[in-house]
């Protein structure tokens, strides 16, 4: 018995090792975590397969022992079945579970008196009727003391404090991860069509309906022609979509656009300048020379 | 002792079931309008009287108070004769109260479309209709009373203790949420503002539905189950456990349609302890219900009307479950403001209330003009499409409230709202809304189905007008013995009996009402909270007339996924001079509560022209005549005045001013959307809703510049 528990003691130790091993181990973290649900797995299997192995083996060694004892075969069968269980009928069990009394008996459980032909019964209340009440009304009595007298559980403030933070820490988490934390001093005017496909889906379904279709002007100013009203380099674009301008009716984008999809709509946006689309608004704002397209053509 | 001869009055009982069935299908068509109005607005027929914010409010009153009401009178006046062995008290009381419902139900269909409304839901009637309801009901009350005390019957039978509790609530619940000045014939001011309206709305709101779609229908089902299966009631005890504990625990359950709100915490969580432990209670009537058919289940397989009556206790049963695990404050984050809140109620309007309405009407009816059902045949295709109806109507809600919900919450993983546009939400699960109005149809066909299938039955009967009884006359109180049960004793005393109801539901009323109502900390004041402009006023009762909050709720819960989409949450300070709350229950379109300075003018007044310029595919319908009708200012003086009354805070004197100002922003206003090439006259309806609108949730915002 006793080298029986050593054995036991090293399977456990073997098959923990590569978990206690993980720290300093050449292998990623998460190639260790599969591994050790492997091992957990493939033990956890190899324990039924003794089980059923030892089951197996009980059966046979009853067999051996009962023949010996000089037992027919029939009754070997018949001693190796499992005791059969009294049955009770359906029925009852359904009607002990809802307290019902059999339906014979109802004569006993009229009450003496009707009303216009109507009669009751005397039934008791189904026990599992109460105890559901009672459960109901412990849990009442817990939900009060656990949010109002213990502050166990956050009420709907603290709770939001939380959900923030943990966005908070999320948000963090992924943005140091990705690269697109661009914002309006580290935009970059570009001329990729995938960008500019992305930035005219994006004005189609969220600028179009005030700057018009082709950005000819409509409730918004024409955003085409020469003529700017808060700046016309394309950090000025990010800057007025991100924030926008509220007294002038331009909403603030940042809560419903990414970085990436102001940046994508501000590129856009430039690479409308100068075609003219018809229905043009008059001109809003100052002029201002497109020096960015320049810059770019120089280089 | 002779028995005495009498005559059930069966007429009254009659013309009630008429009123159910007329304004049940009137009811339910308008249903059908709203329902088809939110996938194609166009069906609004371009008309301001029939559009979905003025004639929302008309269907839930139609059914409720009028296909539902009547069928409570109707079931009470023909089981309360029978159950007390008398006539009715006065057959003059009897009409009065038949013909002054009709035309109180007569008024609501000309007053709402017309857009005057108090705003609280399921009690938009304005002051006037009021009063009326309030005579009426104690007409129905004095009938019902004189009628017990003189009955041939000692015991009141269960039946009539929840007549008695229905009575005693919706009077009280009535009264106590018409608290409103009037400021004209047809316009009022609810007494209460923000917080403590909303609560008491949904006190009342939430009762409403116990005390009118609830004890009513039980003590209905107590009086017709039996008669219908001929079995005894299965359990006496049963009975007087989950009546008591009934209307003792509802009335306290309003709060949890205020849960994420600004109602103080201590409010909402009573409102979630007392939900849940409303299970029981409510499945009490459902188990005795189901347990009185057995022995009888043999019968349900050939008998329409037992399935009717079995459907309406499953649904029941389902929507009395459904509704405490609703109030559980992670499911209520997910449901609320959702399509999943209107199935689970139509699953109780449709299911339970409809169906034994329709059960009684297949039952009664034929009795009553002593003849045979026309055909169980239709009354079998009644049941069946009815039923498809409920699955069609109740399973495309559940499913657009879940996508709708969760797409609202759904966060990128760069921390931006998923679906930042509302729209793109509404958009999605149109086509549920399409197949719900199609299950609603089948509903309705099979309403129409049964009123022909009543006409006939009618046409080939008699109607017996005057029933003749027999019975034995109450003998002298001091013969008979006294009785050791204490409840048996107090079923011989009606008085006590309604004193005690109406203790019983007082207990719950006083503790969540009074403190809110009373103590001032339960709403923290914030001083950058100022009155509105008169002209914001004036818009504020145009919102209120087109019933904008029947789609747009106006309160920011303090959930990650609103206030990136909506701004700061709502605070209870800035709700204080809100006569009436405008907080809404359902979003059909985004919350507003911070709309305010959010878009430009131009961008409002071109969006209530035409919606879908500004938000393609957008189901606001259009409000044109908004642009056309020039704004009613007769009655500023009295609105200042009226809510001077109320306390809010205006200046003595500043009535005289009033109009002056509101020259002065709407000229503003006029001028800043002719900068915009929009040309409008100042004196437009427009311009004040436009106000209004600039004005939402900005109050708060100019505290934390102040701050700064």
């Amino acid at each position: 018995m006793k080298y029986l528990r050593i054995i036991f003691l090293l399977v456990i130790l073997i098959s923990v090792q590569p978990v206690t091993a993980a720290a300093d181990s050449l292998l990623p973290g998460e190639t260790m975590d599969y591994i050790g649900y492997g091992a957990i797995v493939s033990v956890l299997l190899l324990l039924i397969i003794a089980m059923l192995v030892l089951l197996k083996a009980f059966k046979v060694l009853t067999r051996v022992v009962l023949k010996s004892e000089g037992y027919t075969n029939e009754q070997i069968t018949a001693e190796l079945e499992p005791a059969k269980k009294e049955k009770k009928p359906k029925a009852e069990v359904w009607q002990k579970l809802l307290s019902l009394r059999p339906m014979a008996e109802e004569k006993e459980l009229l009450i003496a008196h009707d009303y216009d032909g109507i009669e009751e019964l005397d039934n008791p209340i189904p026990a599992w009727f109460m105890w559901l009440f009672y459960t109901t009304i412990a849990f009442a009595v817990c939900y009060l003391l656990i949010y109002h007298v213990f502050n166990a559980a956050p009420l709907q403030y603290e709770e939001y404090k939380i959900e923030l933070a943990q966005a908070d820490v999320a948000k963090k988490v992924f943005l140091s991860k990705a690269a697109n934390r661009v914002d309006e001093n580290s935009v970059k005017l570009v001329h990729d069509p995938a960008v500019l496909a992305s930035g005219k889906a994006i004005f189609m379904s969220t600028c179009a309906a005030c700057h018009g279709e082709h950005a000819q002007g409509n409730v918004g100013p024409n955003l085409t022609d020469d003529y700017w009203l808060h700046g016309h380099k394309i950090n000025d674009l990010f800057k007025t979509i991100k924030y926008g301008v509220l007294a002038k009716g331009m909403p603030t984008w940042e809560k419903q656009l990414s970085p990436k999809q102001i940046s994508d709509v501000a590129n856009y946006i430039k690479s409308l300048h100068g075609t003219k689309p018809a229905g043009a608004k008059e001109p809003q704002g100052t002029k201002e020379e497109d020096d960015d397209n320049k810059l770019v053509s120089n280089n | 002792m002779q028995p005495e001869n009498f005559y059930y009055d069966n007429k009254i009982v009659r013309n009630f079931g008429i009123a159910t069935v007329i304004w049940g299908i009137i009811g339910m068509t308008v249903g059908l309008i709203i329902a088809i109005q939110l996938y194609h607005p166009g069906a609004n027929m371009g008309n301001q009287y029939t559009t979905y914010g003025r004639i929302r409010p008309l269907h839930t009153n139609a059914v409720i108070f009028a296909f539902v009401g009547n069928a409570i009178f109707m079931g009470v006046y023909y089981s309360l004769q029978r159950l007390l062995k008398a006539r009715m008290f006065s057959d003059v009381l009897s009409r009065i109260h038949f013909w002054g419902w009709q035309l109180i139900i007569l008024s609501a269909v000309i007053t709402l479309p017309l857009g005057l409304t108090t705003s609280h839901e399921y009690a938009e009637l304005e002051w006037p209709i009021d009063i009326a309801i309030t005579v009426i009901w104690v007409v129905f009350g004095w009938n019902m009373f004189g009628t017990i005390f003189k009955r041939r019957e000692r015991h009141l039978y269960v039946a009539i203790w929840f007549y008695i509790a229905t009575f005693i609530t919706i009077a009280v619940l009535h009264v106590v949420n018409s608290f409103e000045l009037p400021v004209s014939a047809f316009k009022s001011y609810m007494v209460y503002a923000g917080v403590q309206d909303a609560l008491v709305q949904w006190w009342y709101g939430h009762n409403a539905v116990a005390f009118f779609l609830t004890t009513p229908y039980l003590g209905m089902m107590y009086y017709f189950l039996p008669k219908m299966a001929n079995r005894p009631v299965y359990s006496y005890k049963l009975s007087i456990l989950h009546f008591w504990a009934l209307i003792f625990i509802y009335i306290w359950a309003g709060p949890h349609h205020l849960l994420y709100t600004t109602l103080p915490g201590w409010a909402q969580s009573l409102g979630v302890a007392f939900s849940i432990m409303l299970i029981a209670p409510s499945w009490g009537g459902m188990i005795n219900g189901l347990l009185t058919l057995r022995g009888a289940w043999d019968k349900v397989r050939d008998d329409v009307i037992l399935k009717f009556m079995v459907v309406a206790l499953t649904a029941y049963g389902m929507a009395t479950f459904e509704g405490p695990m609703l109030s559980l404050k992670q499911v209520n984050s997910i449901a609320h403001f959702s399509d999943w809140i209107i199935a689970h109620v139509h699953v109780g309007a449709l299911g339970w209330n409809g169906f034994l309405t329709f059960a009684m009407l297949y039952w009664l009816i034929p009795r009553i003009y002593k003849t045979e059902l026309f055909s169980k045949k239709l009354a079998s295709f009644h049941f069946w499409i009815g039923t498809l109806g409920i699955l069609f109507y109740a399973i495309p809600m559940y499913w657009a409230g879940f996508t709708q919900s969760l797409m609202l919450k759904e966060f990128t993983a760069e921390g931006m709202l998923k679906y930042p546009n509302f729209l793109e939400s509404t958009l999605q699960i149109l086509p549920m809304h399409m197949m719900r109005s199609a299950g609603g149809a089948m509903y309705l066909l099979g309403v129409i189905v049964m009123a022909y299938n009543l006409t006939r039955t009618a046409l080939q009967g008699k109607l017996v007008a005057n029933e003749a009884a027999q019975a034995m006359p109450l003998a002298p109180v001091h013969t008979i013995a006294r009785e050791s049960a204490w409840h048996r004793r107090l079923e011989r005393k009606p008085i006590q009996m309604l004193i005690a109801a109406l203790l019983v539901i007082l207990v719950g009323t006083f503790v969540e009402l009074m403190p809110t109502l009373t103590i001032s900390s339960n709403i923290p004041t914030i001083a950058a909270v100022k009155p509105y402009t008169p002209l914001e006023l004036q818009g504020r009762d145009l919102y209120i007339r087109e019933g904008c909050v029947n789609c747009h709720s106006q309160t920011v819960r303090p959930f990650r996924s609103e206030t990136e989409r909506y701004g700061e949450y709502s605070k209870a300070g800035e709700f204080v001079y809100d006569h009436p709350f405008l907080w809404g229950s359902k979003r059909t379109g985004p919350d507003l509560a911070r709309e305010g300075q959010k878009y430009g003018n131009a961008w409002h007044y071109n969006h209530l022209m035409d919606p879908r310029l500004m938000s393609p595919g957008s189901i606001m319908p259009e409000y044109s005549w908004l642009l056309t009708q020039t704004l009613d200012t007769s009655l500023t003086v009295a609105k200042i005045n009226a809510m001077r009354t109320l306390g809010v805070p205006y200046a003595p004197g500043y009535e005289k001013v009033a109009n002056a100002e509101l020259d002065k922003q709407a000229k503003a206003i006029a001028a800043n959307l002719g900068a915009d090439h929009i040309k409008v006259k100042s004196d437009k309806e427009v311009i004040a809703i436009i106000a209004y609108l600039q004005r939402l949730g900005t109050d708060i915002k100019a505290n934390k510049t102040a701050n700064k």
